[in-house]
Formats: structure tokens, sequence, C-alpha cells
């Protein structure tokens, strides 16, 4: 298997004997002992603290096909190093742009995302009901909700009911951690601790659907439940709908839950709230070791990593733009 | 899989043999090296190994196991190198 790196400490980071070398470097300006990383085993890095590379590193990375991610000071995404696209296919890509270009065929597979998405959200809350949280009416008005996106006539309308059944959820959140408060979803900056962890979860569960999305034939670029803008991949956007409930919301239950993480873990500023290097480490860490979780698959009848639902995900979708198999999303059953 | 690998190679070779392992494993201690490695990567890490090495007079030690946790590691003294994933 290989695996993640994540770069918190400031340092250099060089293409040596065809592998990698970092060489952290502290506040004064000193170099600390160097670590080579096996680049065979390497799936991608995540670059927080501030690094020094050179075009060397990044052709070597390219040539390797290494992702490489960048967050700012703040622990905000601000972009990836993407290598050379290597899978290439314009027949996908063709029935990709087709599927988006054609309202009803994007806006039935719109509606199964969030059906999808949907899904997991209740399945999560659903938990919660049966440990004596007062979350009833929060699942009724999400379900209503859910109904209503049948008739939705276009993608906004879509889009608009989306957003209040996350705001719905969202607002459960209160009732099933302890000692934290939601208020309201509030975004750069994320106002309370909450808010924070629902940001820097769903940047991570971003930048894996982007990588997932890199290993297929499709096109980041073009999606169907987010328009797609400009500067961004929106099909990470869309993949992630689905999986943020599984991947980020459990992980910020039980490790707010079990104490975990503790309010001390985080700095209120001026303005905004954020992660405390080391909190934002342990996250990394829980994270990780979900992504890694296995379950036993249904249909394929072995085991599978949650990463990898993410990319089987990937398939369904190339699957369904070729009118090979119809796109059902990925709901959780557990 | 989760392997364990020391090598014993005459002194010239030791530089060409630390940089080869170097792009497969974490390394820990002179000549050993430990890490996470699927099959395959073993089986090219070994065959690039073959050919670098003396069978006469040189040796190359895996120990293999299905998975890092069911590996005891004890560290007595200095960690010269972790293994993690966070720098």
């Amino acid at each position: 298997m290989k695996k993640s790196y994540y770069l918190f400490n400031p340092g250099r980071l060089s293409r040596q004997n065809n592998t990698l070398k970092f060489v952290p470097i502290d506040e004064e300006g000193k170099e600390g002992q160097a670590r080579y990383l096996p680049v065979e085993s390497i799936k991608e890095l995540y670059v927080f603290g501030s690094l020094d590379a050179n075009s060397a590193l990044y052709n070597f990375l390219g040539q390797q096909g290494i992702v490489v991610h960048f967050f700012n000071y703040y622990e905000y995404y601000t972009g990836s190093f993407m290598p050379r696209d290597y899978l290439l296919a314009g027949k996908v890509q063709i029935a990709q742009t087709k599927t988006y270009l054609s309202a009803n065929k994007r806006l039935a597979l719109a509606r199964r995302l969030i059906e999808g998405a949907t899904h997991n959200m209740l399945k999560n809350l659903r938990y919660y009901v049966g440990r004596g949280a007062p979350l009833q009416n929060p699942i009724t008005q999400i379900e209503a909700l859910w109904q209503s996106t049948a008739t939705a006539p276009d993608i906004e309308t879509l889009m608009g009911i989306e957003g209040n059944i996350r705001q719905t959820y969202y607002e459960c959140f209160e009732h099933i951690v302890s000692d934290f408060a939601f208020e309201k979803r509030s975004k750069r900056p994320p106002e309370n601790e909450l808010n924070t962890l629902i940001s820097f979860g769903n940047m991570l569960c971003y930048t894996l659907c982007l990588r997932q999305i890199f290993h297929t034939q499709l096109n980041p670029t073009i999606s169907f439940l987010h328009e797609p803008g400009m500067r961004r991949y929106s099909l990470a956007l869309d993949l992630a709908e689905v999986f943020k409930p599984l991947l980020v919301d459990r992980t910020i239950f039980s490790m707010l839950n079990k104490k975990i993480l503790q309010a001390s873990d985080f700095r209120t500023e001026l303005r905004g709230c954020t992660l405390r290097p080391a909190a934002a480490k342990k996250f990394v860490t829980h994270w990780e070791e979900r992504l890694q979780t296995t379950i036993q698959h249904r249909t394929l009848k072995r085991k599978v990593s949650y990463e990898h639902l993410v990319r089987l995900e990937c398939y369904k979708l190339i699957k369904h733009v070729l009118e090979i198999q119809d796109y059902k999303p990925f709901k959780a059953w557990w | 899989m989760y392997v364990i690998l020391v090598y014993d190679v005459e002194q010239k070779r030791t530089a060409k043999m630390l940089k080869l392992c170097r792009r497969y494993l974490h390394w820990i201690q002179n000549s050993v090296f430990e890490g996470e490695i699927t099959e395959a990567k073993l089986q090219e890490l070994i065959h690039r190994a073959r050919r670098l090495i003396d069978p006469e007079t040189d040796s190359l030690i895996i120990f293999t196991s299905r998975h890092e946790r069911w590996l005891d590691k004890q560290i007595i003294g200095k960690e010269k190198s972790s293994t993690d994933n966070f720098l």
C-alpha cells in the first residue's frame, strides 16, 4: 500500500539518487536531519508548512505520477500540482461532456448524487437517534426536502434543496457532539470549532476525490451537480458530496466524542478559528486510519477500503456516461 | 506486506545498495531498512539488488510479515530515523 505523506514542518524537498530527500529547516534557518522518502511508496504529498523545491523535483514527481496538494498558513486548500494526465480517453471525455450538455441527463445524474449524499447523512443521524439524540424532527425535514427534489425543474433548484438539506443536517451536529456549539455554518474563515473541523475535513475529502479522479479517465473539471466553473476541479466537489458524511463527519464525531480533540486544540483569533498544528496532525492521523478501514463489498464480494470506494464511484460514473450501466450512488449500509 | 531488509555488502558497493533501498523503504539504521511494500515492488527491488551484488561475498536478507501489526518493535537508545508519514 502506498502512503500519503504530510509535510507540516518547513523545509526543503529535493530529488536525490532517484528518491526524495526532505531537510527540515527550523526558525533560525538551521537545517535538521535529512529524511529520505521512499519514492516508490508515495501516494501523494500534502504540504502544510512552507516548502522549498525546484523544478527538477517537480519533473521527477510528474514522472512518478505523484500529486502534491498545497495548503496555506490557515490550512486552506490553495491548489495542487498534478502530473500530466496519463489516462487519456477521448471517448470518455466526449461522453462526459455530452452528459453535461443534455439538461435531462445532467439533472438526473445530479439528483442521483444528492440521493447518495442524503442517504449517507440520514444514516449518520439515525445512528445517533439510536443513541438518544433528539434528531427525529430534522430527519423528517430532510426526508421531505429529499422528496421535493423529484420535481426540481433545474440544477439551481436542486442545488438550493441540497443546501437546505445540508443546513438542516449541520444543525444536528450540536446534539451529536457534546461541549461544542454549532450556531451556523461559517466559512472563510470558519468562526467556531465545529465549523473549523468541517472545513478542514471537507478539504481533505475534496483532495481525496481529486486524486481518485486523477487515476481514472474522467475529466475533473466537468461536473454535474456543481456548475463547472473556472479555476476549480468541480467534479471532485460532486463526488465529495457523497462521501463527506461517511468520511469527514464520522471522523469529527468520533474525535470529539472520544475527547481526542478538545477546546484547547483550537485557536480562536480576531477573525475565525483555526486548528493548532498538533491538532491538525491528530485529525489527519485519524483521517488516514479511516481511509484504510475496510468493509466487505456487497457486489464485489471482497474487502475494499473506504478510500477505494471513491475510486469505485468514479468507475460507476464512467459507466454511466458511456451508457453501459446506470449510476447508482454509493449508500452506506452500516 | 511489511518487510525488514538488512544487507551486508562489500564496502565499495554499500553506497549503491543504500541508494537503491532508499527508493523503496525507510532507512532506520546503517544497512537496515523497513517499510510497507507490495509484492511486485519487492520483486523489483530484489531484481535490482541482484544485479548489484556479488553473490560470492555479499548478502541481502529480507524478513517479511503480513502486516505491520504483527511486528513488535523496540528501540533501545536513540531512534536514528522514524518511519512515519508526518514530517
